[in-house]
């Protein structure tokens, strides 16, 4: 047994773990920051992101270490590269809430809708939930709970169609216009959120079963 | 216990291949005396490939590859059974004559073992003895060239082997197992005496050769078997109640799959670093 080197693996993965975390942190307060035009809010989860993306180099250079020094193989191999895919995805969801935070400021003082803030809300919520769904299911190497981020894909998705509808139905007004041309954004940013969870579960499932294949042909 | 596959699956996008078999081996067991070495190893070995054994010591895989040129022979109360077969024939018949089939199937030991006389020599010993024809200087420059010694050792073929480095002895120990033009090169454990450069260029070595030669190697270092062989065979160790300890052979397949997506949980344990 390699003991060193299991330590290593486990490190490695609790950082991960702990990116998870920050960018749930980062998630929960972009989103109140968009809903209540929170300014000050959106400022701190901007400079929040320092905070992920130190994390985000720790566990890429861990990376780079163990398969410098330890040439894992079979399963080891299989989470080395898996924890690769999920850091980036883990950075890439927590710069959508920085584009959240910045759609945020260009809209201060625009007049916002209630409807579409409540939609924010839901789809801010689902995320969250993907996310946690997404790392636990790596933690426990459980490939059904991973599998299931499809269904939730799909329930965010849904939610998106639904503000992108509400938005059009806003009017002719030219301020109220432009805030929902931003919120088009804001809600994009969420739904990708979701698909970056979904990519965190593939990885997931080719850990545990070997065989990489994208959970839906069509790109979701 | 399900027996591990002897076939292999068909190649799925840029997987190795395998070529014609040149060695089927069914049914093999190993015993000196009443100790059982190894048990109903079955594999086929293609041509034109490198075939790795690993696995930790004692698990019969230097044993195994003595039987591809009946090296076991020599060893008194080695007692083989099933069936070894080589382009179709049994190499174990009556009337097989083992000095040709160690013509054919040549063998590259651990230790270099170069005789103690000059390079030359050693090369032209074995052309020599089998009679064969042709010129020998011709033959001598090139066996040491497809062994990668020739530019090293072209101006020094009357000096004594044994004043060569030790990956140096390595590779004319591989030239003079090419001089007598074998169509097999069995190696065990042909690099674990030497420095990392002198690894490198015996693996290189293994690469370009394969090409004319079907190689089979006994490796401890098993990301040697991840870089140079085709196929890989995992062997390891069954421990009987009481206390007899047999080889047996756990998982054979593409050495890809044995290092990515091992099929066994032994395999996995072993390769991974954790038992063994």
């Amino acid at each position: 047994m390699r003991i060193s080197f299991q330590e290593e693996l486990d490190q490695l993965e609790a950082s991960l773990r702990e990116e998870g975390e920050l960018v749930l942190r980062s998630l929960r307060a972009a989103v109140e920051a968009v809903c209540t035009q929170d300014v000050e809010l959106a400022d701190e989860v901007i400079a929040f992101d320092d905070d992920v993306d130190e994390q985000y180099f720790k566990v890429a250079q861990g990376v780079e270490l163990l398969l410098a020094r330890q040439t894992p193989v079979a399963s080891d191999l299989r989470l080395v590269l898996a924890l690769l895919h999920d850091n980036l995805h883990l950075e890439r969801m927590g710069d959508l809430c920085v584009t959240i935070a910045k759609l945020t400021k260009l809209t201060k003082g625009l007049p916002p809708d209630d409807a579409l803030l409540e939609g924010f809300k839901e789809m801010g919520e689902r995320a969250e939930q993907m996310i946690h769904v997404a790392i636990s299911s790596l933690e426990e190497r459980d490939q059904e709970a991973a599998e299931s981020l499809l269904e939730l894909d799909e329930l965010i998705d849904r939610a998106n169609r639904r503000v992108v509808k509400l938005l059009l139905d806003l009017g002719g007004d030219a301020e109220m216009r432009e805030w929902g041309l931003r919120m088009i954004l804001v809600s994009r940013c969420l739904e990708r959120i979701g698909d970056h969870a979904v990519d965190v579960g593939e990885q997931t499932a080719y850990l545990v079963s070997g065989e990489f294949r994208e959970f839906t042909d069509a790109s979701h | 216990m399900t027996m591990p596959q002897i076939h292999v699956e068909p190649a799925q996008r840029d997987e190795y291949v395998p070529g014609e078999p040149v060695f089927e081996i069914r049914d093999l067991s190993v015993a000196y005396g009443d100790n059982v070495a190894i048990r109903d190893v079955g594999i086929d070995v293609y041509e034109n490939s490198v075939t790795a054994f690993i696995g930790p010591s004692g698990c019969g895989k230097s044993t195994f590859i003595r039987c591809f040129n009946r090296m076991n022979d020599l060893i008194p109360n080695a007692t083989v059974a099933g069936d070894v077969r080589y382009h179709g024939t049994d190499l174990y018949a009556s009337g097989v004559d083992p000095v040709e089939v160690r013509r054919r199937i040549g063998m590259v030991f651990q230790k270099p073992n170069p005789f103690p006389k000059s390079i030359y020599d050693n090369i032209a010993f074995g052309p020599r003895v089998l009679g064969l024809k042709g010129d020998l200087d011709d033959r001598v420059e090139r066996a040491l060239q497809r062994a990668a010694l020739w530019d090293e050792a072209k101006d020094r073929l009357k000096d004594s082997a044994l004043g060569l480095s030790g990956g140096q002895q390595q590779r004319l120990c591989i030239a003079r197992c090419l001089a007598v033009e074998p169509d097999v090169i069995l190696m065990d454990e042909p690099a674990s005496a030497l420095d990392p450069i002198s690894t490198t260029r015996i693996e290189d070595l293994m690469h370009e050769l394969k090409r004319d030669y079907t190689i089979v190697i006994v490796t401890h270092n098993m990301q040697q078997a991840a870089r140079v062989a085709d196929m890989t065979a995992f062997f390891s160790v069954e421990v009987s109640p009481d206390g007899k300890r047999t080889g047996i052979l756990v998982e054979y397949d593409r050495t890809a799959k044995i290092f990515t997506t091992p099929a066994d949980k032994r395999t996995e344990d072993y390769v991974t670093g954790r038992f063994g």
